[in-house]
């Protein structure tokens, strides 16, 4: 098979970060191809600079063995690239049809409705992708919404169609459904990508494989001589770390019970489903697993931010399922959101400001409705020394702050009041090593004192060197919960990428 | 019964109907792109002050049609460089908009015409349907209505056309609902928003227009007295159709008409409070708004400026 | 930077008297002198800048918590109306029972009247700009049937509609008498105002509940996640907003016209946001920008006496006012983005 595509020396960089330092990509004419990696590898930053929505710092892409400029997604499309987004690009009122030709409506000015729902029929037959053209996307469920998304890429002829993680709403008969279509347009001739982290879609459908890792290329593999095993280890690999021998620390009693827990998301689709876990007073449990399973729901809902569908959440002996923040927060449970920004802090108050937030209606900081700035500066000076803060000035604007400084005022102001349960979410991300180290060495002095922590990142350093017990989350559900001794890298990654084991511990 | 439905009442429903329906036609075609045009009743303020301005100067009722229209097109002008440029926020804009409209419109009047108002100005003509003269009622009703009031017929006609069965205005309301879809298949996001702002300025200034060269002949500071307001409240409860706008603007016309025709009337001793049936197009739309009278939804990206993605 | 507009207003207002053949710089002077050329002019701006100052800080309370009050000019009104009712039908009581009675009747009247608007963004989502400018006109014309033809109006009325005089207990007294000052209307509302700007600052920065709100306004999602609930919250700051608003109208009735009529105290409700806007939502700034707008008011009927300038001209220097600060905002904001990275990295 000829070559399609070639992407050669591709680097992208974002203010601090490297996203991509010079990776490779060459597809095949006519295969399926998966691009792997945990978050943060760089695979669809490099799929947006294939499709003309970012520009490369450096690097070539040749397409049809000829070097070509994208400078935007009309060149893309001029190509033939197409791309299925993530998040679908459809305009819910209108119809599978419209959206389908929008912007490509070929005819007069007339919106001929039929012959525009004819011309989608007859796309429709070619490919075997079935839906019905007049109906409205607000209607239909997102698979079928995905398969509009197909649609439009199809109708302007592309040749080259990239996926980005096309599963991530899918129920488990969808997919099925899915891989059956892309298959169908692979014998059609048309050429595939696949962006993913789930080693079930990359098995079942594709041919070759490539891994990035932190940036890098982590290995070149044809799919039918690979394996999971080998797989998962190339988008993880590291070399194992030392881990600080722990001792069990308080009772065995637990602080946290999650039974059965179901949730949806933000777009109505089921985030968590059937989410059972313990987390027991002086352990910290990690949830280990890629970004957009289920973790930033499962945090919600235990803040109580996030209605319960099915299922209890039980801390210390009290049922709080349907408890709202406020109340949650008086059982003692203290939550380090993963923006910290955004829902973390509130950017133009000053430091002491956001120490209280949460604590403003009553003593030391308020007596009978009226603050008490004395008490609010004391305490402010306190704590910005106490958690490091710097500068330690409890009247400077939150928001100008560096990341890891603003974090330490997050922790500060959840941890002084001795919690029972901590949930944090992606604590150190953004953070430089000292201030990561420095949130590390906190968390397990909340350890020590018996304090229960729910420890949601998906940086698997972060996890292993933390957690007591680690548990794996895939797709709403924890697939395997494992003591920390037994959690190798390889495991871990084969776990999180939704590949099954034998067993399960609770 | 004769001050209810009487051929008086309707007729005058249509002619009070008028304005507020140029008015919410306008704000159908900017907010179905994406921009909440507060700025309605600055927009008909201009073109009735302009209108008549131009009716008397130049003596020909057409071209003060066009210059009312321009007006209006121009501080609509605005209002789209401030909302789409500059994305600034769209009712603080639309606001400013209206009171430098009453400023101006009156600064001028007072400038031009003292305190008094232009004399002999040829007005625009009605129509007259002679051959209807004898038919019962639909005589009365449409056998003399001015020719800015079949152009509003015709213009609900004409923009229901165009946003459900044309390209262009399926793209509209594309842009209107999800901008960045439109975007990602190359439809200018901008530029759509553009036209559709300048055009519901001019619609609306046509509402003025009417006010003036049409009605009474004359100007006086704040003529409007809220029309454009109600238009926009037409708008809504019509769920941004022109269709549903202009259904809107007759019952809201109607309430009006009924306003003047029981002016007089008495239940017993007390007198008909007319000045209440003017809230209810205000509280009407409350209720709409507020989904107790079926669901009223305003394009989903109204009101919110559009940022294409960064590079 | 408020400055800045102010001055690229004037600036644009001397172009259109230039325009329009007359002299800029005498119409200016004639505006300054009728503002604070003497001291009644100064009192007659001071009795603009009262209610003003009043209804500003019912826009900028709601305006710090995220809430856009378009409808202060109807809680104006309503508590003006209850102002002028209480006044009239209890007109025999004294004044140290009138007076606080009035008072309560108008705040609560405006308060209410504000907090459905905050009830229907908290329970049914919709958006408080237009319940608040639908609001508004109706008042209006319920006004309109009160005084006309109402239980309000009062007997033997000629000329404008009007509600029956309050009692003399309810007349906020004149505060400079007027051997100091000729003519003075100058009422104790200033006092009241002066009072309301203290319990503004006092709310906001030093209670709990003001910190909550300033905290949806700034932070609605960390708010939710420390346990403040944005729409609880959302009822009682737009009541908060519609009583300083319902105390604006009171002030207007007890200190100054000692009655209700039509057209009473009409283009407050939209000078208040321009004035919010303009002092950035502070107390001292709302203030100052009050008296600002109350000298182009007042300086403006002299300027069109003396200068042959259109009072008008006033209602054009304030919306250029209004255009540039919406523009200021952006400038303001576009500066910010710049320095943030791209999000969607992996």
């Amino acid at each position: 098979m000829p070559v399609l595509l070639e992407m050669r020396g591709i680097r992208k960089r974002f203010g601090e970060l490297q996203a991509l330092d010079g990776v490779d990509l060459v597809v095949n004419e006519g295969e399926i191809h998966a691009l792997v990696g945990e978050n943060g590898a760089g695979k669809t930053t490099l799929m947006n600079i294939l499709y003309g929505l970012y520009h490369p710092d450096a690097g070539t892409i040749r397409y049809r063995g000829r070097e070509v400029r994208i400078t935007g997604p009309r060149d893309a499309i001029a190509l033939g690239i197409g791309m299925i987004h993530q998040h679908f690009m459809l305009v819910p009122p209108l119809t599978v049809a419209e959206n389908v030709v929008l912007g490509d409506e070929r005819g007069g000015p007339r919106l001929d409705t039929r012959a525009i729902e004819q011309r989608v029929r007859a796309l429709e037959e070619r490919f075997g992708i079935v839906v019905e053209p007049g109906a409205r996307i607000e209607d239909i469920p997102l698979g079928l919404q995905q398969r509009v998304e197909i649609l439009k890429v199809l109708y302007r002829g592309s040749e080259l169609l990239i996926f980005d993680e096309p599963t991530a709403v899918l129920t488990p008969q969808e997919v099925d459904e899915l891989f059956v279509i892309v298959r169908q347009l692979r014998a059609e001739g048309k050429t595939l990508i696949l962006i993913t982290h789930k080693l079930r879609e990359v098995l079942a459908v594709t041919d070759r494989i490539t891994v990035l890792r932190q940036g890098h290329n982590a290995a070149q593999l044809v799919t039918k001589d690979t394996n999971a095993r080998e797989i998962a280890q190339a988008m993880v690999g590291r070399e194992l770390k030392e881990l600080r021998a722990r001792q069990a620390v308080g009772t065995s009693l637990p602080i946290l019970k999650i039974s059965r827990l179901e949730a949806l998301s933000d777009r109505g689709t089921p985030a968590l489903r059937g989410v059972d876990l313990v987390v027991r007073e002086g352990e910290i449990l990690g949830v280990a697993g890629v970004g957009g399973n289920g973790q930033s729901e499962l945090a919600q809902c235990i803040l109580g931010l996030r209605p319960v569908t099915e299922g209890t959440i039980t801390v210390g002996a009290t049922d709080i399922t349907r408890d709202p923040p406020k109340r949650t927060r008086a059982r003692g449970v203290a939550y380090v959101p993963e923006d910290r920004r955004a829902e973390g802090l509130v950017l133009p108050f000053t430091v002491a400001d956001n120490f209280i937030l949460g604590k403003q209606d009553h003593a030391p900081y308020a007596r009978r409705g009226i603050l008490e700035r004395d008490a609010i500066k004391r305490d402010g000076d306190r704590l910005a020394k106490e958690f490091d803060v710097r500068p330690p000035n409890a009247n400077a604007i939150v928001g100008t702050l560096s990341g890891g400084n603003q974090q330490k005022v997050v922790l500060g102001r959840e941890i002084s009041e001795s919690p029972k349960l901590i949930v944090i979410s992606q604590p150190t991300r953004g953070l430089d090593i000292a201030a990561t180290e420095y949130v590390h060495e906190r968390l397990l002095e909340q350890r020590a004192r018996s304090c229960g922590i729910l420890l949601i990142s998906s940086e698997l350093d972060e996890i292993r060197a933390l957690s007591d017990r680690i548990a794996v989350m895939f797709e709403g559900r924890i697939v395997t919960t494992l003591d920390a001794a037994d959690a190798t890298e390889e495991r871990l990654g084969l776990l999180m990428a939704g590949h099954e084991e034998a067993a399960t511990t609770a | 019964m004769e001050l209810l439905l009487g051929a008086g009442v309707i007729a005058a429903t249509l002619r009070l109907a008028t304005p507020i329906a140029f008015a919410a036609l306008g704000g159908v075609i900017t907010e179905r792109s994406g921009v909440t045009n507060i700025a309605l009743e600055g927009c008909m303020l201009v073109g009735a002050f302009f209108g008549i301005l131009a009716a008397d100067k130049t003596g020909n009722p057409a071209l003060a049609v066009v210059i009312g229209l321009l007006a209006g097109t121009a501080l609509a002008a605005i209002h789209a460089v401030a909302s789409v440029t500059w994305r600034a926020d769209q009712i603080v804009t639309g606001m400013a908009l209206n009171i430098l409209a009453l400023g101006v419109t009156s600064y001028l009047n007072y400038e031009i015409y003292g305190s008094g108002v232009p004399s002999g100005v040829q007005l625009l003509p009605a129509l007259s349907l002679d051959f209807l003269a004898g038919v019962p009622f639909v005589g009365g009703v449409i056998g003399r209505q001015n020719v800015l009031v079949w152009l509003a017929l015709v213009l609900v006609i004409v923009l229901q056309l165009y946003l459900f069965r044309t390209v262009a205005g399926l793209r509209l309301r594309a842009v209107g609902e999800h901008p960045r879809a439109a975007d990602t298949v190359g439809i200018d996001v901008r530029r759509t928003r553009y036209w559709a702002v300048l055009a519901s300025g001019a619609i609306a200034a046509l509402g003025g227009v009417y006010l003036t060269v049409a009605d009474t002949g004359s100007f006086t500071d704040g003529l409007t007295n809220g029309r454009g307001f109600i238009g926009l409240a037409a708008m809504i409860f019509g769920r941004w159709t022109p269709l549903g706008a202009a259904a809107a603007a007759l019952i809201f016309g109607y309430g009006d008409a009924l306003s003047v025709s029981l002016q007089g009337a008495a239940i017993g001793e007390l007198r008909f409070p007319v000045q209440l049936l003017s809230t209810i197009p205000y509280l009407l739309t409350i209720l709409a708004v507020a989904g107790f009278v079926g669901r009223s939804r305003a394009p989903a990206a109204d009101g919110i400026p559009y940022e294409s993605e960064g590079h | 930077m408020p400055i800045v507009s102010v001055l690229a207003a004037l600036f644009a207002g001397a172009i259109l008297i230039l325009v329009s053949g007359s002299d800029p710089i005498r119409g200016y002077l004639a505006l300054i002198r009728g503002a604070f050329g003497s001291p009644y002019n100064i009192t007659e701006t001071l009795v603009i800048a009262v209610p003003l100052t009043l209804a500003g800080i019912s826009v900028a309370v709601a305006f710090r918590t995220g809430l856009f009050n378009i409808g202060a000019q109807g809680q104006l009104l309503v508590g003006a109306l209850a102002a002028g009712w209480t006044g009239a039908q209890f007109s025999d009581l004294p004044g140290i029972l009138l007076l606080p009675l009035t008072l309560v009747s108008a705040v609560l009247a405006g308060g209410a009247w504000g907090a459905i608007a905050g009830w229907l963004k908290a329970a049914r989502g919709v958006n408080e700009v237009i319940t608040t400018i639908m609001q508004n006109y109706t008042v209006v014309f319920v006004m309109h049937w009160l005084l006309q033809n109402g239980p309000m109006t009062a007997p033997n009325a000629a000329g404008t509609p009007a509600s029956s005089p309050i009692g003399a207990g309810a007349i906020l007294p004149i505060i400079i008498p007027n051997e100091i000052v000729p003519l003075s209307r100058l009422h104790a509302g200033v006092l009241l105002a002066i009072a309301a700007v203290v319990v503004f600052w006092f709310l906001m920065w030093r209670t709990s509940l003001g910190y909550e709100l300033r905290a949806v306004g700034l932070g609605a999602r960390a708010a939710a996640q420390a346990g403040i609930d944005p729409r609880r919250r959302m009822v009682l700051v737009m009541f908060i907003a519609g009583g300083f608003a319902g105390l604006a109208g009171m002030i207007q009735v007890s200190g100054l016209f000692h009655r209700v009529f039509d057209g009473f105290s009409a283009g407050f409700g939209f000078d208040a946001i321009a004035v919010a806007l303009l002092g950035k939502n502070s107390p001292i700034g709302i203030t100052l920008a009050a008296i600002l707008f109350a000298a182009f008011a007042r300086g403006g009927t002299i300027m069109q006496a003396d200068a042959g300038v259109s009072s008008h001209l006033v209602e054009v220097v304030e919306a250029t006012v209004l255009l540039v600060i919406a523009a200021e905002a952006i400038v303001r904001a576009l500066a910010v983005r710049r320095g943030t990275p791209a999000e969607a990295i992996a």
